[in-house]
């Protein structure tokens, strides 16, 4: 298998001048092409600050991360912006659509920025609106979505650049049962029939009982990843 | 094109508070076409005046003339000259003139004037001198030494039709003159300085007087249209070398000066007022920035370079700003069109004002067709500046911390 994700020794300070507080703390993470990940913990265990560090939206101030054998901790910001459009796709916790796109435009947009042509972008659209089963919802607006619907709309996007993998962060906190139901549905069927890798962080049991590995952060530390192989058996690795 | 349709529909998110910011650049480009179409009028109407009733066209007098008006510079054989003129297809009509400058004077009181010796018939088509009259006829053909003088300086010497005033002044040879003329009607032109100085007699009873014979000091000459001024004047200047020629431009060095000055001057209200407008522009965006920082920090995590963010806040700062200009130019076109049409009466209050300065006291405003691109120019201009520190806003928070906002 081939690692996507080589988070080396990484660690996220605050407040350093003063009391630092050490959000993530010489972590190591590797992540490799085809997982369907989840990263757990309780709030301020620094999940979402894990996510943001190998996204490229904030830097380390200690060690490295790899995405794709390409080290992002030296890039500048403008470098990780191209860097995030061409590999990284997001699904965040509040949708975060652009209210005056529609559905298609909110999709179609990110392959624009990447300068795809137009037939190309309409068939791309197409394909990943049939995916997540929105194909009669295209032309309206965010708001005339539900937030489930929303929320497939944010997958579609962030699977759009055809990136190396997907954050997810928090991505059915909003969600009704049936609409995180149909979200992780969509989420799991693009992981096993297009190997697309995805990372969330996650509260939702409903997530982490879909995931095929479970990373649990206390303190900015892993204090345990798991893999399973199946629902019915379980194999842990508990990390000091 | 995403960049285009995303900065369009931006603007109409919040539709009240871009809507009042349209029609205040709407209002304020206006106001500010307006006073430009205000003066546009004026000094088109002033231009008339200085070509119509005061100087016309091109002016031909001997070189040494204007030095000190002395009688003895005249103008050689001006019939020949009239009748050669006459021949150029530009020119409309002409007046030839003796001039002297001189005193008149009445029992009570005396006063400096410049006394126009004309052919009246010549005259009257060149300086619609007999359309300016308020009291009295257009030289009656039967009597003599009739004067027509400015309602101005009837009114400084206490003068009514009929008085007998005596006009002084010196011949060729330097002779002190006098001669009596009786007031046969009054005048009353936009220009109350030149009211009060020129007073008019016949040529042919001048001439003798100053000893010139037949000679001239002065052709005036009205072209056909403006637009052939700059041609005809260097034509005669070449084929006369040996006399001065000049346009109105070298005549009324004022009036050129005006037009000039004015020019400027509506350049600079159009910035003042697009400069006002700036700062609600400038306070529009950035409320729109900061309601969206979120946004634009989600939209960089995705991958949306700083220039296309730059972008589609300098489009829609464009758009805004440019939604109030169709709005702005038609109402201006609109009101210079009504008010051109009927004119804007100042007369009630700033009749003795504008006349003082040669300006007619009714206003026809004339759109400034002229200055839409520099007006474009400049609304241009004041959205690119305005986009620029919304944008900086935008761009300076790491898209980190924008989503968390």
């Amino acid at each position: 298998m081939k690692t996507v994700i080589d988070v080396h020794n990484i660690s996220k300070i605050y407040n350093k001048e003063t009391i630092p507080v050490y959000a993530i703390s010489n972590l190591h993470l590797h992540v490799e092409r085809g997982e369907f990940s989840a990263l757990v913990g309780p709030s301020g265990s620094g999940k979402t600050t894990l996510l943001n560090l190998i996204g490229g939206l904030d830097k380390p101030d200690e060690g490295r991360i790899v995405i794709n054998g390409i080290n992002i901790t030296q890039m500048s910001s403008n470098q990780l912006i191209d860097f995030r459009l061409h590999n990284i796709g997001f699904v965040f916790q509040s949708f975060n659509l652009v209210p005056v796109l529609t559905a298609r435009e909110n999709v179609e947009f990110i392959m624009q920025l990447q300068s795809i042509p137009k037939k190309q972008r309409d068939d791309r659209v197409f394909a990943l609106f049939k995916e997540i089963g929105l194909e009669d919802k295209m032309d309206v607006r965010p708001s005339q979505l539900s937030g489930g619907q929303q929320q497939r709309v944010a997958v579609a996007r962030a699977l759009a650049s055809k990136p190396q993998f997907v954050l997810a962060d928090e991505p059915t906190a909003n969600l009704d049962t049936k609409s995180a139901s149909t979200l992780l549905d969509i989420m799991a069927l693009l992981n096993r029939q297009e190997n697309i890798t995805f990372l969330f962080s996650t509260h939702d049991q409903r997530v982490i009982e879909r995931a095929r590995r479970v990373i649990t952060l206390t303190d900015g530390r892993i204090i345990s990843d798991t893999a399973v192989v199946d629902t019915s058996h379980k194999i842990e690795k508990k990390v000091s | 094109m995403m960049l285009l349709i995303m900065a369009w529909r931006n603007i109409w998110r919040n539709k009240a508070r871009s809507m009042t910011l349209i029609s205040s650049i709407a209002l304020g480009l206006f106001a500010g076409v307006f006073v430009l179409a205000i003066y546009q009028g004026m000094l088109k109407s002033r231009i008339k005046t200085v070509i119509r009733d005061e100087i016309s066209h091109i002016q031909i007098h001997h070189p040494l003339f204007r030095n000190d008006y002395e009688a003895i510079y005249t103008i050689p054989q001006p019939e020949k000259l009239q009748v050669r003129l006459q021949a150029i297809n530009e020119i409309q009509q002409i007046s030839a003139r003796s001039v002297a400058e001189g005193m008149l004077a009445t029992g009570t009181g005396s006063n400096g004037v410049e006394i126009r010796g004309v052919n009246p018939a010549n005259e009257r088509e060149v300086s619609n001198l007999d359309e300016k009259l308020v009291e009295g006829t257009y030289f009656n053909t039967g009597l003599k030494n009739q004067l027509l003088i400015g309602k101005k300086l009837a009114n400084k010497m206490k003068l009514k039709l009929n008085h007998k005033v005596v006009l002084t002044f010196t011949d060729r040879d330097n002779n002190v003159i006098s001669a009596a003329f009786r007031i046969k009607s009054i005048y009353q032109s936009t220009n109350t300085p030149l009211d009060e100085r020129i007073v008019y007699v016949k040529r042919s009873e001048l001439n003798p007087l100053l000893a010139i014979g037949s000679g001239a000091h002065e052709m005036a000459l009205l072209l056909k249209n403006d637009e052939s001024l700059d041609e005809v004047e260097k034509r005669l200047q070449k084929m006369y070398p040996q006399l001065s020629v000049q346009s109105w431009k070298e005549l009324s060095p004022e009036t050129e000066m005006s037009i000039t000055t004015v020019n400027q001057f509506s350049i600079i209200i159009i910035v003042i007022i697009m400069l006002a407008l700036a700062f609600g522009i400038v306070n529009t965006m950035l409320m729109a920035i900061l309601e969206r920082t979120r946004e634009t920090g989600m939209m960089m995590a995705l991958g949306m370079n700083k220039p296309k963010v730059f972008s589609v806040i300098l489009l829609e700062t464009v758009f805004l700003t440019l939604a109030g200009l169709p709005a702005g130019l038609l109402l201006a076109w609109g009101l210079s069109l009504y008010t051109g049409s009927y004119g804007i009466n100042i007369s009630s209050f700033a009749e003795e004002a504008m006349s003082s300065f040669g300006y007619a006291s009714i206003i026809y405003p004339e759109f400034p067709f002229q200055y839409l691109s520099d007006v474009l120019l400049i609304v241009i201009i004041t959205a690119l500046l305005s986009s620029i520190f919304p944008a900086i806003k935008a761009l300076s928070m790491p898209p980190v911390e924008a989503l968390k906002k």
